[in-house]
């Protein structure tokens, strides 16, 4: 294995002595497939996790998970470590079910801040000290939570918002004596890349104050999937989250949790379809990713965007061969994937690795015509500085992290499919600005064309007769009852990870999506305030998020 | 060299003495047909670069193909978007500030086509294409393209819109960084010439510089003094607010700055004010710097035609491959840059000239 491994930390490593460490906080244990879990009062939460934290290396609070049980309500807290991905412990806070309440994690991880207003507002947890504990998906008018047991799918929503709140009326409006101006950036606004509404309050042209009021393109995929079978109903729904071309990496994540969850093998043959599959998809991600960032700092008709969308197609039509479908591959199935390389296969090699080679010319291309313009470097380098510190405790991952010179992938960090095998370098820069993050997604391009070159060379070689794309799986999936897993894998933006908890039949009783998007976005008040319009749109791009996966 | 037809009798008596009319008369109708012609050919330049050259341009920039349906290389789509254009439903927002919003559009392209009309064109076949030849010409074409800033501010003002204030703010604050540092630079060739009539610029643009194995450079300002030539395409650029200085509109940023609220016809006034005051700063370049309608060969106008044009398409070239500035870096730029080497180059040019004279 050519994959350098993290560095051993002096951190708490075995079970026995987290549970040392968190003493007489510990009401309980549980055990989760991917990590041990300890209950804790609710209560005593900042406690608990400032201990993780500063003792035991437990620095990145990957996920919030929330649910309402019979008995009581639920907040698991999913913590792991950016230098050891592998360490991974659940914190389990239950509340009360007559009043949940519960202290809010804000103080610690600062990534928090949403992860529990979005449990608030489907679930219905309150956090005690919680900053600003509003609805975050749901209009904040919305009645009841729709995730709860309790909730009336029936009951009417008609709430208008000039009742509820609207800036033209005089008791609304904001002070006239104040030197600032108030600015709504989107819904619908050039820059947004989507449906993102960013509330903002200017001095003259500089940023006083900006926050990103997500939900509009909230689709309750979580709800579809607990609605949905494991073995054929799920597979489709990633493929609508991350909608940027991103399809495989997204399905990949619910293929590795549920195959973890039901004890399923994948076929050798079949991991490595899947990682060339997934990095072909990252690489159609990253060229967008360019393309849309040299809108927002070039103008709307720049030769880039063509350029970049130039290349791209010539990746979807790759994966087009591949798999059927330029967008929505649902080409993934629990335990393999659904068909083998097209016939014949010497031209399907042909077609991928005239790209790849092709590839070194355009990225050269890229450069000349953009890392190396002057206009383009003053107007990235030191804007949207992202420190290393405020990304870890915002829970950045993908090249946003690795921008600010975090060294962390799960690719590598804790290793899914062929990636192991394979020899690829993860790729930082230390500006923490807009101009690394734009540096970091170019050169993972090369680092994932290294990637699907080496697999396609294994791809050729295999014999015929060992070309295994699906191991057996029964034709319906009913893991064990009360079964809980999280496990993430590295999506175009970073850490895509999926919470399941089984409930013994055929459909999750749980599932829960952690996107990386949703934690990158929290980011952007960080990075813009105090700067100018066109940085904090900048900024806004090199984050580069897809709406499809916040809002979800 | 052909076109350069300093003293000549201008197109307004030409078109009188053609059609037998002298004094007064003769004068306003001379005028009127002249003005009417030349406005006409502007605007079709205008009417032709909006819909299709621009696309095929840009399209050629970024490897595609662009309008290619309608008509011989989609030429057609100019009848086509002046329909859609003209049938959209006019928007006027509430709040909007009447009469300002209505006349922000009319003065940005009559701003532009003031300024022609002291442009000297050249000559094609009798006509000598020039309206007026005023003594302060080049003080006056200046005067001309600098009340477009006016209407930004009244659109961007008057429309009762955040992005819009926004985009007027910014446009003020770039044409006031900018049109010192272009106008001193233009003094500059006042220095060599000793006068702002036009025609007279033009004419001593046509003596020789030097020849080169029989092939004889003319003494254009663009071969005397580059440098001067680079701030003034610079300041030009900025002054007519294209790439990479297009922050009074910048969209993605402020989404289309002062014409946010701009529909049907008065955001099709504006987009022609917009090209005419390109094809208007290629004029002034094209006059100041290469020459006017110099040129072997062809009739002047022509040459004029294709230097306005040649301007036009480095302004798409641009637009295709720079990226635009931030507001405060632009500022910076024209503070501290432009206007520093403006009149570094004004009084190197005086100094030169006052010791070769």
């Amino acid at each position: 294995m050519s994959v350098e491994l993290p560095a051993d930390t002096d951190a708490v490593q075995t079970p026995e002595e987290i549970a040392d460490l968190l003493g007489d906080l510990v009401i309980g244990r549980e055990e989760h497939l991917n990590a041990p879990g300890f209950v804790i009062k609710p209560d005593t939460v900042v406690d608990a996790l400032r201990r993780l934290r500063d003792q035991a290396g437990f620095d990145h609070l990957s996920c919030v998970t929330a649910e309402e049980y019979e008995d009581r309500y639920e907040s698991i807290y999913h913590l792991t470590s950016y230098d050891d991905r592998t360490q991974e412990v659940s914190i389990v806070v239950p509340a009360d079910k007559e009043n949940p309440v519960s202290q809010s994690a804000n103080e610690v991880f600062r990534t928090a801040d949403w992860h529990e207003r979005e449990a608030y507002d489907l679930i219905g947890i309150e956090y005690d000290d919680h900053p600003d504990l509003r609805r975050i998906l749901l209009p904040e008018t919305w009645q009841g939570h729709p995730l709860g047991q309790s909730y009336d799918q029936d009951q009417p929503q008609v709430v208008p918002l000039r009742e509820h709140q609207n800036p033209l009326l005089e008791d609304q409006k904001a002070d006239n004596d104040s030197e600032t101006m108030y600015l709504n950036i989107g819904p619908h606004h050039p820059a947004t890349h989507g449906v993102l509404h960013i509330k903002t309050v200017l001095d003259g042209e500089q940023v006083v104050d900006l926050e990103p009021d997500i939900g509009y393109l909230h689709r309750c995929e979580e709800q579809m999937c607990q609605n949905s079978t494991y073995r054929y109903q799920i597979m489709p729904y990633p493929d609508r989250w991350d909608y940027i071309s991103a399809g495989l990496l997204n399905e990949w994540a619910y293929a590795r949790t549920a195959e973890e969850l039901a004890d399923i093998e994948v076929p050798e043959y079949a991991q490595i379809i899947r990682t060339m599959g997934a990095e072909l998809c990252r690489m159609a991600a990253h060229f967008l990713a360019l393309g849309t960032f040299a809108l927002d700092i070039y103008g709307d008709f720049t030769a880039l965007f063509m350029y970049s969308i130039r290349d791209r197609e010539k990746v979807q039509n790759i994966l087009e061969e591949l798999t059927g479908q330029r967008l929505m591959f649902n080409y993934f199935r629990l335990g393999g994937v659904v068909w083998d390389l097209p016939e014949p296969r010497e031209e399907f090699f042909e077609m991928t690795r005239d790209f790849l080679d092709d590839l070194p010319t355009a990225l050269e291309e890229y450069h000349d015509m953009m890392t190396s313009n002057e206009i383009l470097q003053v107007r990235t380098v030191d804007t949207g500085v992202l420190p290393p510190e405020v990304a870890k405790s915002y829970g950045a991952t993908g090249p946003v992290a690795r921008g600010s010179g975090i060294d962390y992938d799960v690719r590598r960090d804790d290793p899914y499919g062929y990636y192991e095998n394979l020899d690829w370098d993860v790729v930082t820069e230390d500006g923490c600005d807009n101009f690394s993050r734009l540096l970091v997604r170019m050169r993972e391009v090369e680092e994932s064309a290294k990637i699907v070159e080496q697999c396609i060379d294994l791809l050729e070689d295999w014999p015929e007769d060992e070309r295994n794309i699906q191991s057996n799986v029964p034709r319906t999936i009913k893991p064990d009852d009360d079964t809980e897993i999280y496990k993430a894998v590295e999506g175009a933006k970073g850490e895509l990870g999926i919470y399941i908890r089984s409930d013994g039949t055929e459909k999750p009783g749980r599932f829960k999506i952690r996107s990386p998007c949703f934690s990158n976005l929290q980011t952007l008040p960080e990075m813009s305030n105090g700067e100018y319009v066109p940085d904090a749109i900048a900024s806004l791009g090199s984050l580069d998020i897809v709406l499809g996966e916040v809002d979800r | 060299m052909a076109g350069v037809l300093q003293g000549e009798v201008l197109l307004p008596e030409q078109i009188a003495d053609l059609l037998g009319l002298e004094g007064a008369l003769g004068a306003a109708v001379g005028a009127l047909i002249g003005a009417f012609v030349v406005g006409n050919v502007m605007l079709a330049f205008t009417g032709v670069a909006g819909p299709w050259a621009k696309r095929k341009i840009t399209a050629a920039f970024t490897d595609r193909i662009a309008v290619n349906r309608i008509g011989p290389f989609g030429l057609f789509i100019i009848i086509a978007d002046s329909v859609r254009l003209l049938s959209k439903e006019l928007i006027i927002p509430d709040g909007a500030d009447r009469p300002s919003y209505d006349l922000a559009p009319l003065i940005l392209p009559a701003s532009a086509m003031l300024g022609f009309a002291v442009i000297p064109m050249g000559s094609l076949g009798p006509f000598n294409i020039q309206l007026a030849d005023p003594e302060a010409g080049l003080a006056l074409v200046f005067a001309f393209a600098s009340i477009a800033s006016i209407s930004l501010v009244m659109g961007g003002y008057a429309s009762n819109n955040k992005y819009s204030l926004m985009g007027g703010l910014r446009a003020v604050a770039q044409n006031i960084a900018y049109e010192i540092p272009l106008i001193v630079t233009a003094m500059s060739v006042v220095v060599f010439t000793g006068s702002l009539q036009l025609s007279t610029i033009v004419a001593e643009q046509s003596t020789t510089l030097v020849s080169i194995a029989g092939v004889s450079i003319p003494a254009w300002f663009a071969f005397v003094n580059p440098f001067a030539f680079v701030l003034f395409l610079v300041a030009n650029m900025a002054e007519i607010g294209r790439n990479p200085f297009d922050i009074p509109e910048a969209p993605t940023e402020i989404v289309a700055g002062y014409q946010t609220e701009y529909s049907s016809v008065y955001f099709v006034l504006f987009y022609l004010g917009e090209f005419l005051h390109v094809f208007l700063g290629g004029a002034i370049m094209a006059t100041i710097f290469l020459g006017g309608p110099a040129g072997p060969v062809l009739p002047g106008f022509v040459w004029f035609v294709i230097k306005i044009w040649a301007f036009f398409l480095f302004t798409q070239w641009a637009r295709s491959a720079l990226p635009r500035v931030r507001i405060d870096q632009l500022i910076e730029i024209g503070w501290k840059g432009m206007l520093v080497l403006s009149f570094a180059n004004l009084v190197l040019t005086a100094i030169i000239v006052g010791v070769i004279a």
